[in-house]
């Protein structure tokens, strides 16, 4: 009862918001230029989603996220592990890591774009290295977090080392790895658009720079409104196989729009 | 820094051996050289005529916390030691379901620890160390973290299976009550460096109570203690 009041009055705030937006638009009279009202993002919206328009930008957008996420995922879970797990590993290789994780990943998309083309490839690229780095920290975390005392209970009822890692290190770490998922998921979308912006042919972030040019601000506003929405089902689904996954970790869930 | 000194305790089959001292007096180090966890820097331990090196299959140990893998059932739970012996058969399944019900926890078999109380758990941990059918059980003061009711029927509790089992147990324990009341022998440690200051025979007729805690010979027991960590004798209660 008490959810289903919090979730009414968000919603409430959110219609309020809305119509003061609408409301202040047409009685300031503010050119949609600076600041198109509401109704015209909805029905530019609905133009692009309607003609069509939308969805190769969009598919592209999607493919590049995911394909990123994916493969950034992958490469922290694997780096990540090897150094975790092998000493010589985290001596030879961590700093250099850490040193390349300072470096603005927007700084060197450009590079990026020459190397591997205007194509998916390049913001593939792009979203993957942006990926990487939150899990890589999160397993090298995850795996330094094990509890020493169930380190002493495997080792007394004795575990082996790889009976040690599978039943008691990796499961874990998947509390860190989680969290780090959660901010790669939303970085992925991040990632792609970067890309998409120095320099692409399609795509959400090509889309924004279009409409951008033409002064179609309203156009504008409707594509960061798909683009919020991927990051809030790419963040939802990490929450749902969370929940899943490290269903011991009980958190206190907050109302969210997912 | 030295963090035992010149041990020498024999302890007899099945035996129950209380260890009382301050902290830092080194009874956790010598249960973890009892457990084979660590390695006396000097000096040697056997069991049974055998010389105890490493982690070793005869012993169950029962931490201060459960410790028990949250992401596992309690069954799943019990069943560990068994399935790091890849050991799956219907007997050692059957075995661990006994455990429980002699535990009252039959019932919780298919729940995760974060669904159990502290003294829940702990229980589940008690039944873990038992599936190996131990010889000696290692006990870090394991009631140390439950509230004093819980405490006293966990007492009562490891007195039944202890009685039943007859495994030698060493059990380490804060409370001086605590300790005269299982214990055989109280071993009384004292710290900087850890040693043995006096081994106190506990000759109280078997089975006890919580009654016996209300006893003049309890009481008696429990004062020559104290005394020996040169606190005055309590004029108030035992307890």
């Amino acid at each position: 009862m008490l959810l289903s009041s919090h979730r009414l009055q968000s919603t409430l705030l959110a219609i309020a918001l809305i119509g003061a937006w609408q409301g202040s638009c047409e009685y300031f009279d503010i050119t949609p230029l600076v600041l198109p009202p509401p109704g015209a993002i909805a029905v530019k919206l609905y133009t692009l989603v309607a003609s069509g328009e939308i969805w190769p930008h969009l598919w592209a957008t999607i493919v590049e996220v995911l394909s990123g996420f994916v493969l950034g995922v992958l490469a922290g879970l694997a780096i990540g592990a090897m150094i975790s797990l092998i000493p010589v590993v985290e001596r030879l290789v961590y700093p250099y890591l850490v040193a390349l994780q300072t470096l603005p990943k927007v700084a060197i998309a450009p590079l990026f774009i020459i190397w591997f083309g205007y194509g998916l490839t390049s913001k593939i690229v792009i979203t993957a290295l942006v990926c990487f780095f939150p899990i890589l920290v999160s397993v090298v975390a995850g795996f330094h977090s094990t509890d020493r005392d169930q380190l002493d209970m495997m080792k007394a009822f004795g575990a082996t080392t790889w009976q040690t890692l599978l039943r008691l290190r990796i499961p874990s770490a998947l509390v860190l790895i989680f969290a780090g998922l959660e901010i790669a998921a939303v970085l992925a979308v991040i990632g792609a658009i970067v890309g998409e912006f120095v320099g692409a042919q399609v795509g959400l972030g090509y889309l924004i720079i279009a409409l951008n040019f033409n002064l179609d601000i309203a156009g504008v506003f409707a594509v960061l409104i798909v683009l919020s929405a991927i990051g809030l089902v790419m963040h939802g689904a990490v929450r749902v196989a969370a929940r899943r996954y490290i269903f011991w970790i009980q958190r206190n869930e907050a109302p969210v729009l997912v | 820094m030295t963090a035992l000194s010149n041990i020498t305790l024999d302890i007899r089959k099945s035996e129950f051996i209380s260890v009382v001292g301050p902290s830092g007096c080194g009874k956790t180090t010598l249960l973890r050289i009892l457990a084979g966890l660590e390695q006396a820097s000097a000096g040697e331990v056997y069991s049974g005529g055998e010389r105890i090196t490493g982690p070793r299959a005869d012993a169950g140990v029962v931490f201060q916390q459960a410790v028990l893998l949250p992401w596992n059932t309690v069954l799943a739970n019990v069943l560990l030691p068994a399935q790091l012996k890849k050991d799956n058969s219907a007997a050692t399944i059957a075995r661990a379901e006994r455990l429980l019900k002699f535990m009252g926890l039959q019932d919780f078999a298919q729940k995760y620890p974060f669904e159990l109380s502290g003294g829940m758990q702990q229980r589940a941990s008690i039944c873990r160390a038992l599936m190996r059918d131990p010889k000696i059980l290692l006990m870090d003061e394991p009631f140390g973290a439950l509230d004093a009711m819980t405490r006293e029927s966990m007492n009562i509790e490891l007195m039944r299976v202890w009685s039943e089992e007859r495994m030698t147990v060493f059990f380490i324990t804060h409370s001086i009550p605590e300790a005269v009341l299982l214990g055989d022998r109280v071993v009384v440690m004292s710290p900087r460096p850890g040693r043995i200051s006096d081994i106190v025979d506990i000759n109280i007729d078997r089975p006890r109570s919580l009654k016996t805690m209300g006893t003049p010979r309890f009481g008696e027991l429990c004062d020559h203690i104290r005394g020996l960590f040169g606190v005055e004798a309590s004029t108030v209660s035992s307890l």
